[in-house]
């Protein structure tokens, strides 16, 4: 039976059940109730919690806590997610793994409280110094993001990164049933504190940059290639595809059944890894499509550039991409129904 | 020897020499490569906890432990 739970509580006990045993953060809305949460759980499980006096020290604390080969985890909301960036950046010069939890809230600088999808840029290109990626997952129910969570941490510890989950608040703050898989226990990877300097990668002495970049290049061409994720439907015939994630992207797969009801012939496609971007859902596609459709919840547009860049690796290169943005707010069916009608009516124009 | 010391990547800061709990590291007498008084360690005193290890900024300590 499955139980009505508050999204930012799934996250946490997902956390937990994929085996994390230590998480350390500083509390922002709409995030908080992740550590609210644990700040009982965790002590339940004989796990390590700690609340930072920042974003900043909670993410270096990850740091050391990977390195010492423990499945770790934080959270937090956008503009406190740019304060982890420095460590996400050391932790992925040192190839350490870790999942950050970042419940979107809308905008730039503070922002608002209220949901989006604003951060798709920061979370899908790095975020801090250097030219390092994380694998990026983006649910769009409670239920997926039990399943992202605990694929999350394996894809870390397979490829030596880190993971973002990249949700909304409107997730993190809903209900609804969920069910979770039995405790997982995890080996500890080997501890970097050991006495010695056998890793090399967490010391700066021994270190030749250059191979690790063309090793680190390899890496991710193999993640590329390897793990990608989504869901589609209705490509082979598609006049339309329209493209979202998360929460969004529930809503398009909505708005596409009406749409299909009513004769119009549309597909989608929701990516689910938004790094890697799923480029293969696109070869599924009707090749005589006539455009894509993204939509999102920010202002300026963002996705819209990743999937003009996956067509032009295709015979689809001219094919037009427009773009709707929601701002912080999920679009509803009916808006998305209206959106798509001003594109077969020619009212609005493509962005690439 | 509990813990072997690399004199040449010492700047002297006397991190360890003010955290280790048995009070056997100091500074040497001898002028290194680098210019610096690097630190040496009292191999009687040393219990090879390894606190030194973890608070140096310039990885100059290892500990042997058996190996030592």
């Amino acid at each position: 039976m499955e139980d009505m739970i508050k999204g930012n509580h799934v996250f946490a006990e997902a956390a937990l059940r994929a085996g994390a045993r230590f998480y350390a953060g500083y509390p922002i809305t709409p995030s908080t109730e992740i550590m609210e949460y644990l700040s009982t759980r965790m002590d339940e499980v004989g796990g390590v919690y700690i609340q930072a006096e920042s974003e900043q020290a909670s993410m270096n604390i990850l740091t050391g806590a990977s390195a010492s080969g423990v499945r770790c985890f934080t959270a937090s909301s956008s503009v406190g997610m740019t304060l982890k960036q420095e460590a996400i950046s050391h932790m992925a010069d040192s190839d350490l793994p870790f999942l950050a939890i970042n419940v979107v809230r809308y905008g730039n600088g503070l922002g608002n409280l209220q949901t989006g999808q604003s951060d798709y840029y920061r979370d899908t290109r790095g975020g801090g110094s250097g030219d390092y990626r994380n694998f990026v997952l983006s649910p769009y129910s409670l239920q997926e993001s039990v399943e992202l969570i605990a694929h999350a941490f394996d894809l870390g510890d397979k490829y030596g990164m880190g993971a973002i989950l990249h949700t909304e608040a409107s997730l993190g703050q809903m209900m609804e049933p969920c069910s979770f898989p039995e405790m997982k226990t995890v080996e500890r990877r080997p501890g970097a504190i050991d006495g010695t300097h056998s890793q090399e990668r967490i010391s700066p002495l021994f270190r030749d940059r250059f191979a690790e970049a063309l090793e680190m290049k390899e890496r991710y061409k193999r993640a590329i290639e390897n793990e990608q994720m989504w869901k589609d439907e209705y490509l082979e015939d598609a006049d339309y595809v329209l493209v979202a994630y998360g929460l969004a992207g529930r809503s398009v797969m909505g708005a596409v059944e009406k749409l299909r009801a009513e004769g119009h012939k549309v597909g989608f496609i929701r990516p689910i890894t938004l790094w890697p971007f799923p480029e293969k859902a696109f070869a599924k596609v009707n090749p005589a499509v006539k455009g894509y459709i993204s939509m999102e919840e920010n202002a300026a547009g963002q996705m819209v550039d990743d999937i003009a860049l996956t067509l032009k690796k295709t015979e689809q290169r001219d094919k037009p991409v427009y773009c709707f943005t929601y701002a912080s707010s999920i679009p509803t069916l009916k808006r998305i129904k209206s959106d798509f009608i001003k594109v077969t009516n020619g009212e609005v124009k493509e962005v690439y | 020897m509990k813990v072997k010391v690399r004199q040449e990547r010492c700047k002297e800061c006397g991190i360890c020499v003010a955290n280790c709990p048995k009070k056997a590291i100091s500074f040497s007498e001898e002028i290194s490569v680098t210019g610096y008084r690097p630190v040496v360690v009292n191999d009687e005193l040393c219990i090879g906890c390894g606190i030194c290890y973890t608070m140096c900024p310039d990885w100059v300590f290892e500990i042997l432990g058996d190996r030592g």
